[in-house]
């Protein structure tokens, strides 16, 4: 796998899934009130080779925020005494950059909450799936780095982002404007599972669930294009979750 | 209903204070009657003892004994006093034993006591008199009874008895008469009101076509249960829909959990089960989600984040997203701008309206077939409009096309929540614009945009 750019300094979380014996483990802190979602979120994350810390009140949560800086946290935003955006915003007054995912109930998605994703920080509504939560969270923490690099390149796969063109290996591939921004955005984010929601925010700026499975229907014009009949195939499905560009099988 | 009740009763009560006002308002009446009466009489027989005096003082002395004696005897009722007393108080002629003491001899006439002899014994009576000194020293005094004025206060009595107490007796039992009816419709009313608190939707209160007061209550209370009964059958239809669409997903779920618990053997097996189960879940999450989204867009005042959207742009990325699909299914998508055209509004809340129309005109329209997506600028107005070659919408369903959750039976197999034109609907109100549904063959489908007023 050839790296994208230089982001490998700030990419720690890259190794979470890897969970490398001699890297000290992703920290993500969770404030969440309701003990069964937490075990369930906790127990997930555990498997995927995270280090857990949980908090069931905003106030203990900001103390453990500030002591233990965790690299990601996920907050639950109606928490007994304070609310979960008053703790992000404690936290961000006092400089911790810290990447939140807050879980927000269906209904009570207001514009506060909107605007974490301007912030770099995301929201998820109750109820999700945990393979979303856990793709997000590993969003949060692979941020792609600002880049000054206008050739994105992963395994055969090659996008230059000036010309607008796209090749793997030697072959040219005609890809339309919308194809190439989803390639374009898969590509940031190679190796990392990326669920239909995830694309129709990004890629999409859908603000809605649509009623049609569009996500699949675009990524398979788009995997037709990129993986030929007699190549390895480079757009993974994963059942029931979404999206992986990567090298391997 | 008992007696204590009618007499406890409002109007009962308005009766009696009615009753009581007019009694003592005839009470004062005749007393003022009475008064003017008795002023009037004494006044008149003032002036008749007046001039009796006159008329004996003028006469020479030695006719005025005869002419006393004349005047006495002429009286029959005996009501009539006269007397001539000496320059020394002795009596020389009259009725009168003795000059009264307390009558001055001033020429007026005064009220006195006197006592009179009758054969039954002393009587003391008040009189009216008059007293004057003759020429010759005598003292000329005429008086006359006013016990007529009791007479006539009798009279007065009377004639209140007979008048009061009938119209008193009248006015209780026209208030006992109109509280019985006042109740009498108030306990059917409350019946009636029992039987719709019992669930009985369509049970009205009695009116009666007259305008009075209390039948126009009845009809504006009856135009409320209307609109009450309207909207509750709304309110069960949405909820048996939401019901049935929530049960269907969560019963597949069980039933899939159920025979995997028993029949998987293997981990693939019991996997297969539990995907099953999570889509059929997800499926019910994804309905519960759409009600939430129309709950949130219906009560939502997001105007302040209204911006001008450009249409034509908008149509283009909606084509743009959608045109994979309809290429699946072999569906000619195009989009038609006759002019770059923009309206004030939310562009998320807007692209997901037409993205709403876009995605169930292609749902609907059978391979083959034809979407167009169109900008036209009418009168006043910017209109977008999705047409298709699918079976449209006929007049009855166009109606429950817009009500939470009606999905059309004949597509009931296709795919989606059924929320898409119900969230149309409510962008669309929301921005102030209307939403219009033609009639079929071929789906046709507005959002007509007026202009804003400037300003």
């Amino acid at each position: 796998m050839i790296p994208r750019n230089s982001g490998s300094s700030t990419g720690r979380g890259a190794n979470a899934l890897a969970a490398a014996e001699n890297e000290p483990m992703t920290k993500v802190l969770l404030i969440e009130d309701d003990s069964e979602t937490a075990e369930e979120i906790t127990a997930e994350l555990a498997d995927r080779g995270f280090e857990v810390e949980w908090s069931a009140s905003g106030i203990e949560g900001l103390d453990k925020a500030r002591s233990s800086r965790p690299d990601a946290m996920i907050v639950d935003r109606l928490l007994p005494g304070i609310d979960g955006l008053t703790v992000i915003e404690a936290l961000r007054k006092d400089q911790v950059r810290t990447p939140v995912l807050v879980l927000s109930a269906l209904g009570a998605v207001d514009d506060r909450v909107r605007g974490l994703r301007m912030g770099g920080d995301d929201y998820l509504t109750k109820p999700f799936a945990l393979v979303e939560l856990v793709a997000r969270v590993e969003a949060l923490l692979r941020r792609p780095a600002e880049s000054r690099e206008t050739t994105l390149r992963v395994g055969p796969l090659e996008l230059d982002l000036i010309e607008r063109t796209a090749k793997r290996g030697d072959r040219v591939i005609d890809l339309l404007p919308r194809e190439f921004r989803l390639l374009e955005y898969m590509m940031q984010r190679s190796d990392q599972l990326l669920t239909r929601a995830m694309l129709l925010e990004e890629v999409w700026k859908y603000k809605f669930v649509p009623a049609t499975n569009l996500v699949d229907v675009h990524m398979g014009r788009l995997r037709h294009k990129v993986d030929g009949p007699d190549e390895s195939p480079m757009i993974h499905n994963v059942r029931g979750a979404g999206f992986i560009l990567r090298t391997g099988p | 209903m008992g007696q204590a009740h009618i007499i406890r009763s409002n109007t009962f009560r308005w009766a009696l204070a009615v009753a009581g006002v007019f009694a003592v308002f005839v009470i004062v009446l005749f007393g003022f009657i009475y008064w003017q009466a008795d002023q009037y009489l004494i006044a008149r027989s003032d002036k008749m003892i007046g001039s009796q005096l006159n008329f004996i003082a003028g006469l020479p002395s030695e006719r005025r004994l005869g002419a006393i004696n004349d005047h006495l005897k002429q009286d029959s009722r005996g009501v009539q006093y006269a007397g001539l007393f000496g320059a020394d108080g002795r009596k020389i002629a009259g009725n009168l034993e003795r000059f009264p003491p307390d009558l001055q001899v001033n020429d007026s006439v005064q009220s006195i006591s006197v006592e009179r002899t009758l054969p039954t014994g002393r009587e003391t009576h008040v009189i009216r008199a008059i007293a004057r000194h003759m020429p010759n020293g005598d003292a000329l005094v005429i008086g006359r009874e006013v016990d007529e004025t009791r007479e006539i206060s009798h009279v007065v009595a009377q004639a209140l008895a007979l008048g009061l107490l009938p119209a008193l007796c009248l006015c209780l039992l026209a208030g006992a008469w109109l509280s019985m009816r006042a109740q009498k419709r108030v306990e059917e009313v409350n019946q009636r009101v029992q039987r719709i608190i019992a669930g009985d939707l369509r049970e009205r209160l009695p009116h009666r076509d007259v305008d009075e007061p209390f039948s126009r209550l009845t009809v504006i209370v009856n135009g409320m249960l209307d609109e009450m009964e309207t909207m509750i059958h709304a309110l069960a239809g949405v909820g048996n829909d939401i019901a049935h669409d929530l049960r269907t997903p969560l019963t597949r779920a069980r039933l899939a959990l159920e025979r995997g618990r028993t029949n998987a053997t293997t981990l693939e097996q019991l996997q297969t089960v539990v995907d099953k189960a999570i889509a059929n879940i997800d499926q019910s999450l994804a309905i519960i989600t759409a009600l939430l989204r129309l709950a949130e867009i219906e009560n939502s005042r997001r105007s302040a984040a209204f911006g001008t959207v450009s249409l034509h742009e908008m149509l283009r990325e909606v084509c743009d997203i959608y045109e994979p699909i309809a290429e699946n299914k072999s569906i000619d998508l195009r989009v038609g701008v006759q002019q770059r055209l923009s309206v004030r509004g939310d562009r998320d809340l807007l692209f997901e309206a037409v993205a709403n129309l876009v995605d169930n005109a292609i749902k609907f329209t059978p391979e083959g077939g034809r979407v167009d997506i169109e900008l036209i600028r009418g009168d006043n107005e910017t209109t977008v409009r999705v047409t298709d070659t699918g079976p449209g919408i006929n007049d009855q369903e166009r109606e429950a096309v817009l009500r939470r959750f009606y999905r059309s039976d004949k597509i009931r197999s296709a795919p989606g929540v059924g929320l898409g034109l119900n969230l149309v609907a409510a962008i669309v109100k929301l921005h102030g614009f209307r939403l219009a549904i033609h009639p079929g063959p071929g789906g046709r489908l507005e959002v007509i945009c007026p202009d804003q007023q400037s300003g």
